[in-house]
Formats: C-alpha cells, structure tokens, sequence
C-alpha cells in the first residue's frame, strides 16, 4: 500500500532531481516577483500594502499544508510502524516552521498599515511547529523522540481547520478569504496570477529543501547505525 | 521615478521588510540544510575510505 513511498524513492529523487528544480524555482521566482512588484495593481483599499499578500498567503497556505502532511505521516508512523513517515515529518517540519514565523511576520506587517494592529491567526500553529522541531532536537532517544512526535503531529492537526476557517468563522479584523476550494476566486486575474506564480515557488523551494533534508536524515541514521 | 518605485506610495517600509525578511529566512533555511546535508555526507565518506583502506591492508596482509 505504502510502496511508493520507501525510503529509496525520495532519495534518488534528491539525487537526480534537485538541479532541475533550482532551475525551475529561478524561473517561477523571477516571474512571480516582477508580477508583484511591477505589474499587479494596487488595492483600492488597501492600496501599496496588498503587495505583502504575494508573501503572506502562499506562505500561509504552503504552513498548513506541511502540517496537514505532517499530521497524516505521524498517523501512519504511529499506526503502522512506518519509520520512513516519521522521517518524512521530521524533513518537513522545519520548512513548515520558517514559512509559518514568515506568514506571521509578513501579516503583521501587512496588518499594521491596513487595520492599525499587528495581527495575525497563525500564531498558535507557529507554537505548535516549535514544539514539534525542539523534542525531536530535545529528545536523544530515536525511539522516544518519534512517539512524541507523533502524538504532537496527530493532535496539532486540530490546528489546521480552526486556523483555516478562523477567517470566515469569527468576525475578526481579517478579511474572508478570497480563494477557496469549492467556489470561484473573488480575487482579480491580475492578483490572482502573480499569486499563484509565488505560490508555485514556494512550493518548488518546499520541495528542495525537502529533498535536502530527508536526505541528510537518511544518510545520518545510517552514519548513527554504524 | 525609481524612488517613487522604492516609495511604494509611502508604504514601502513594511513591503520591503515583509520581502526582506522571507527572503532571509528562506536563505538561511536553504543554506542550514545544504551545510548539514555536507557535514554527514564528509562523515560518510570518511566512513567509507577508512573501511576500503583497512580492506585494502587486511588482503595485503592476506597475501603474506
């Protein structure tokens, strides 16, 4: 069921991949970042500052999709004794950590010129991400690191919906989301482009690093093993 | 008109900081991988010569 996903499957494709994914991601950057910053129009309302949502949201899409993944690899790990899912987890999380504390930053920043305040709703999966980062650093035992882990990652998924849908949920200061999985964006093609421009590189650069990482855990345990 | 660019219409100081700090970030993450992915790559490899070169001794010592 699982085959796909042994262990030697990602890292060959480290191997043979990650060149041809750095050229792409210079590609994608490139193109997404003149977008944002020379052609996409600016906000009636909000004017200059829309030009952080480049930054802000595929940031914050690309933290809960890592956590999402993350929840279901701890799943597996704890369910069916899979290492390789935990090892997964293990390579994503710090990604997850650096694009959620980026989200955070780059809404507050967003959010101080537009409302008056710094704000913003993913705080509480930032706390989460360095939870789950510092008992793997913190816990020495593979074993016991790995349970707790686990624990953490299944349960943090609770996040990911609260999170998600605070935005349509509560009356906060933070405007509904303009882009959703069931209905047509409500977003402009020329906001919408640049959008998905830097949210395809972002994606590209998760995945790099990804590679890198899940490689460097690999070839630790088996150095460890030794 | 490159000023005025810079200016962001007088927001330019939390655009370029939201830029500045994803930026960095994200280098610093890539960077901090890259140099962890070399460190156990120099310990495996150091790993490995030692094991060809104590082969390498114990067949010389086999041809004795």
């Amino acid at each position: 069921m699982f085959g796909i996903f042994k262990p030697r499957t990602f890292f060959n494709l480290a191997n043979t991949s990650l060149f041809w994914l750095k050229i792409i991601l210079v590609f994608a950057l490139i193109a997404g970042l003149i977008l944002a910053l020379f052609f996409s129009p600016i906000d009636y309302l909000q004017k200059d500052t829309v030009r952080i949502m480049y930054v802000h949201v595929p940031s914050s899409w690309i933290s809960l999709f890592i956590f999402l993944i993350i929840g279901i690899s701890s799943f597996i790990s704890l369910i069916f004794k899979l290492r390789v899912f935990s090892v997964y987890a293990k390579s994503l999380a710090p990604i997850g950590l650096v694009f959620s504390l980026i989200s955070v930053v780059t809404g507050s920043l967003w959010g101080y010129p537009t409302w008056g305040t710094f704000w913003s709703s993913m705080f509480v999966l930032v706390l989460t991400y360095i939870l789950y980062v510092s008992l793997w650093s913190f816990i020495k035992n593979y074993n016991s690191a790995e349970k707790v882990t686990n624990i953490i990652g299944i349960l943090g998924l609770i996040n990911i919906p609260i999170i998600k849908f605070s935005v349509a949920w509560w009356n906060t200061l933070h405007q509904p989301a303009s882009i959703t999985l069931t209905a047509a964006p409500t977003i402009h093609s020329s906001m919408l482009a640049p959008l998905l421009i830097m949210f395809f590189s972002f994606c590209i650069l998760s995945l790099i690093i990804f590679l890198i990482r899940y490689k460097y855990e690999i070839i630790n345990f088996r150095v460890n093993k030794k | 008109m490159i000023l005025e660019f810079f200016k962001m219409g007088g927001y330019g100081f939390y655009i370029w900081l939201s830029y500045a700090f994803a930026a960095l970030s994200l280098i610093f993450l890539y960077y901090r991988s890259v140099k962890k992915l070399n460190s156990v790559k120099e310990i495996e490899y150091t790993y490995q010569s030692e094991k060809a070169e104590n082969l390498s001794i114990s067949a010389q010592v086999n041809r004795f």
